[in-house]
């Protein structure tokens, strides 16, 4: 065995004693580098016999080769092991919390109200505001509410002053759009409400609603019921029955209050009719040609149906274990 | 009102069981809320709507019935009165024939007081009334029967048995059946005698004139009142009786005989006393029957499908109106049903009477408008958009409050309270949304509840010369954002002052508004030192700050409460238009850092303000990276580092370029600021 020999032997356990990929190059530079030990062997060349030097260049490359192949094979073989360990070293327990992102979210009547916009202006209606803050005329006397009728009884008001009160109903824009506008329109408001009631499971004060009324040539009470049935089955989801039971609003005549058949019972939803022929004539609009149809409903019966919420006040109280299922 | 079934049979002899007729009853439009078993059976809650007065008895439930399981029109047995001849009949006369257009009046006389047959005292009972004594047992049942309420006076005590119907005078006072002294006035109808008052007129009777074991004669009044006129004086004394709230919602002025007749005939057949013969009947005006044109078509397009002649003439003589003419076909209104007054009232009988079920379902077909929401409503929700993704959740707090320290006390003269108010809790509208917010937020505190960040968007009102209603979006938030977790390296730090700003400067940023500057506040719901008045193009827009201690001992929250409220409608103002675009560029950006020596107490809003007075247009952003007081700088100083970025969107900035930017920014923070720039 001579030196080159020797020294390929050597490398070689050198190798395959590595322990890590940094060790191997150092073994890699100290072997095969420009001035490593095999390189070096070259410079013996010179002491050799001219016949024999070619010889001898070639037993050198083949070392290097060798060595280099011996270096690559046991790199790879490392640098496996090697992220074999990082990965068992970096394993967490998956199952701990996430980091947290604070959630926020909309109150379930603001979801319930934009939903309500969706649909109702995909139907055509356009979304006016009222005040919450209103003119008695508009909330009655424009509604053909008779002067102090016992209609009045069922619209326990909050009054500011003799001229002043808090709507009642949303019903209350009609008048203000109507002094405005030619027929044909399609319009709907959403809002605020109010009425002196005594609170509980299904009776507060404070209140929204959606009034939702359009003018046009022959309106009828059947352009009402499958406006109902296509807003219901937006809203709700599937095919809806609507159903007209006779009701009295001074603003609707026909009157009705209307149900809807949804998953296996009967809903009352809202009030609705043919819009008062006196309301349209007060403002102008020829009732022999001009005809409407108004309904309206309340918000929290929605996402009370919706949702299956069994507590209308639940909505004002703002518990946060309440706004959080929504 | 509440009726037994078997009396309403006994008028509309329907084939039905009671569950039946409820259901019918309540899809013709009286509505059946619930059902009672009583003595007599079945009896039914109706809920009469306040246009159908004459709905409000046994003929009238029965009337609707009868029409629409196709009977004959339910009448009261004839009443035969055969009675005890006359020596002469009470004196009536009506001095205000507007309040009281009809006055009938009937004698009984040897009346023999007592109780009423244990059949009649069962309908009382099953619908809901006590029964109290023969005489008043048949008023009652009359009036539960025919709708007409029926008044008994001694005729005896009646001062030379006369009746006059007139309004009170004023200072008169008359002790009514309940034992009340009830001050009267002259917007109030009253029967007296020659004398003195002895009812209010279809409200309640007076205690002098009651009958009673000594009552030899009976006066028994049947009369037609003005219903505004009976509402009106039933309100102010404050009393509601069967009678008030039937004559509220008009009796029939036509049945006005027949009841006092009827009443008449019971106490006869029932030997309560021996009635006279005959009736002053007072009737100066008799009502004209009312005839409408009616046009099949025109019902057809209401109701939307199409009805004949036939089914019309057919529907509505079953509910009693009377053919008049048939080409153009034109009806006689009932005299019961006064609430008929148009062509389209017509076609809502004839869609009751056919059934509502029969509409068929359509979809308008006309002018296609483009519908939508309302621009502040879209902006409204942008804005609810970035609050949630900032973490805060949404609110939805009462307007009516009582008067709370959480609302500007400078303003407090633009309170809108609301007229006589039943409780403080509802006494007035609210001026802020900040009530609401921290209400709330002490509520989940107590609750345990958490994170506690809030915000609503609502109306406010204010009293400026006139009610003024605008739309305001405010937020509170006390403690972190996020609660402690085991990450101890993810805490988020506890709202103050600068997490409320931060919000601000989201807001503006997510709906691109700029231009907003923050002031030192003044605002005495503020901590003074911790608060800032929000200003956009010269106008106060908000504020926002940590609350004042002297405001939050009483709340549950211990860590600083921070809120902050603005008008949304400003808001909108400024975002209109606001986005504009600007190309972008590749070319490179530079930035340095300086950090000037100021004084300690210099605010920051000085140095930004002379960075941007140096005016230089390659500086695309400033950033404050670091405050540093402390050793090796002396007390009342500071140093701060700003960031500087530079560039330009037409070419690369040269070295050059970028000194001379900078010198210029020294200077001008020398000037202005007494900067220092040390090595």
């Amino acid at each position: 065995m001579d030196a080159l020999e020797k020294l390929v032997q050597e490398a070689e356990d050198t190798i395959s004693q590595s322990k890590t990929t940094a060790e191997l190059t150092a073994v890699e530079v100290k072997y095969l580098g420009n001035k490593g030990s095999v390189q070096a062997q070259l410079r013996s060349i010179g002491a050799l016999p001219k016949e024999d030097r070619p010889t001898f260049g070639a037993r050198i490359n083949a070392s290097k080769e060798k060595l280099t192949e011996a270096i690559g094979l046991r790199r790879t073989m490392l640098e496996q092991s090697e992220i074999a360990t990082r990965l068992s070293q970096e394993a967490i327990d998956v199952t701990l919390p996430g980091r947290p992102f604070p959630v926020g979210r909309l109150h379930p009547l603001t979801s319930a109200v934009y939903r309500v916009k969706q649909v109702l202006s995909g139907l055509g209606f356009e979304f006016v505001d009222g005040p919450e803050l209103e003119e008695y005329d508009y909330n009655f006397a424009a509604l053909n509410y008779p002067e102090d009728h016992p209609a009045f009884d069922e619209m326990m008001t909050f009054y500011v002053d003799d001229e002043h009160l808090l709507r009642t109903q949303t019903t209350a824009l009609q008048g203000r759009v109507m002094s405005l506008r030619k027929p044909p329109f399609r319009i709907a408001t959403v809002g605020r409400c109010f009425r002196y009631e005594a609170v509980d499971a299904t009776h507060h004060h404070t209140f929204h609603q959606v009034d939702v009324f359009m003018v046009d040539e022959k309106i009828s009470m059947a352009d009402l019921k499958g406006t109902l049935k296509q807003f219901a089955g937006d809203m709700f989801g599937g095919d809806v029955q609507v159903r007209f039971r006779p009701d009295f609003f001074p603003f609707v005549e026909p009157g009705v209050d209307y149900s809807i058949y949804w998953g296996d019972r009967w809903l009352e939803l809202g009030g609705a009719g043919l819009i008062h022929p006196n309301i349209l004539e007060a403002h102008g609009i020829d009732s022999e040609r001009y005809t409407g149809f108004a309904f309206g409903l309340g918000i929290e019966r929605i996402h009370m149906i919706q949702n299956g919420v069994n507590d209308l006040r639940l909505y004002l109280e703002n518990d946060l274990r309440f706004l959080k299922q929504f | 009102m509440r009726l037994s079934v078997e009396w309403i049979k006994e008028y509309a002899p329907v084939d039905a069981g009671a569950e039946a007729i409820a259901e019918r009853l309540t899809m013709a439009g009286l509505e059946v809320e619930e059902t009672e078993e009583t003595e007599l059976g079945t009896a039914l809650n109706i809920t009469v709507t306040p246009n159908r007065g004459d709905c409000l008895s046994v003929l009238g439930a029965a009337r609707e019935l009868a029409a629409f399981y196709n009977l004959p029109a339910p009448k009261l047995p004839e009443a035969i009165v055969t009675g005890i001849p006359a020596e002469k009949m009470p004196d009536v006369s009506i001095e205000d024939p507007d309040l009281c257009p009809r006055y009938a009046a009937r004698l009984v006389r040897n009346l023999r007081l007592g109780e009423s047959p244990a059949w009649m005292q069962a309908r009382l009972i099953a619908a809901g009334m006590r029964p109290v004594s023969n005489i008043v047992d048949v008023t009652n049942y009359v009036m539960l029967e025919t709708g007409q309420p029926l008044h008994a006076f001694d005729y005896e005590r009646l001062s030379e048995g006369r009746i006059v119907v007139r309004r009170a005078k004023a200072g008169e006072i008359l002790q009514t059946l309940d034992g009340e002294d009830r001050k009267l006035d002259p917007d109030m109808l009253v029967i007296c005698d020659a004398d003195i008052p002895v009812a209010v007129a279809g409200v309640m009777g007076g205690a002098l004139s009651e009958i009673n074991e000594n009552t030899h004669t009976l006066l028994l009044e049947s009369a037609h009142f003005h219903p505004l006129s009976v509402r009106r004086t039933a309100r102010k004394l404050d009393m509601r009786t069967e009678a008030s709230f039937r004559f509220e919602r008009v009796v029939d002025p036509e049945g006005v005989v027949r009841a006092a007749d009827r009443a008449c005939q019971l106490i006869s057949e029932l030997k309560m006393g021996d009635v006279v013969a005959g009736v002053n009947d007072c009737y100066p005006v008799p009502a004209k029957a009312r005839t409408l044109a009616v046009r099949p078509e025109r019902v057809s397009m209401l109701l939307g499908f199409t009805i004949t002649a036939e089914q019309i003439i057919d529907n509505l003589t079953r509910l009693g109106f009377g053919i008049e003419n048939r080409e153009p076909m034109v009806f006689t209104v009932p005299s019961w049903r006064p609430d008929i007054v148009r062509e389209v009232d017509l076609a809502e009988e004839v869609g009751r009477v056919v059934g509502y079920e029969h509409i068929p379902e359509r979809l308008p077909n006309g002018a296609t408008v483009p519908g939508g929401d309302t621009l502040e409503s879209r902006f409204a929700l942008q804005t609810r958009q970035v609050l949630i993704a900032a973490g805060l959740q949404e609110i939805e707090s009462h307007s009516l409050l009582a008067p709370s320290v959480f609302e500007d006390p400078r303003e407090e003269g633009q309170r809108i309270p609301v007229r006589s108010a039943l409780s403080a809790d509802l006494s007035g509208l609210r001026r802020s949304l900040l009530p609401g917010l921290i209400e709330t937020m002490d509520r989940n505190a107590r609750r345990g509840q958490a994170p506690l960040a809030f915000f609503e968007v609502g109306h406010v009102f204010h009293n400026i010369n006139c009610y003024n209603e605008t739309t305001s979006l405010a937020v509170a938030i006390s403690g972190p954002l996020q609660d402690p977790t085991w990450r101890k390296d993810t805490t988020t730090p506890s709202a103050d002052f600068f997490s409320a700003k931060g919000l601000v400067e989201r807001i503006a940023n997510g709906l691109h508004v700029d231009g907003i500057r923050f002031e030192a506040g003044d605002d005495p719901r503020l901590h003074p030192g911790r608060s800032a008045k929000l200003i956009l193009e010269d106008e106060v827009i908000g504020m926002v700050g940590e609350l004042h201690p002297s405001l939050v001992g009483d709340l549950t929250m211990r860590e600083r409460v921070v809120v902050l409220e603005l008008k949304l409608t400003s808001l909108l103002q400024a975002a209109e238009g606001s986005k504009h675009y600007t190309p972008l560029t590749s070319y490179p950006s530079i930035t340095r850092d300086i950090a000037p020596r100021l004084a300690r107490d210099l605010p920051y809003g000085s140095i930004r303000a002379a960075v941007e007075k140096a005016n230089i247009s390659i500086l695309e952003k400033l950033e404050l990276t670091d405050i540093y007081t402390g050793s090796h700088i002396p007390e009342d100083q500071k140093s701060v580092t700003l960031s500087l970025t530079f560039r330009s969107t037409e070419r690369t900035l040269t070295e050059e370029e970028v000194n001379e930017a900078l010198d210029t920014i020294r200077k001008s923070l020398e000037t202005a600021c007494d900067a220092r720039f040390i090595g």
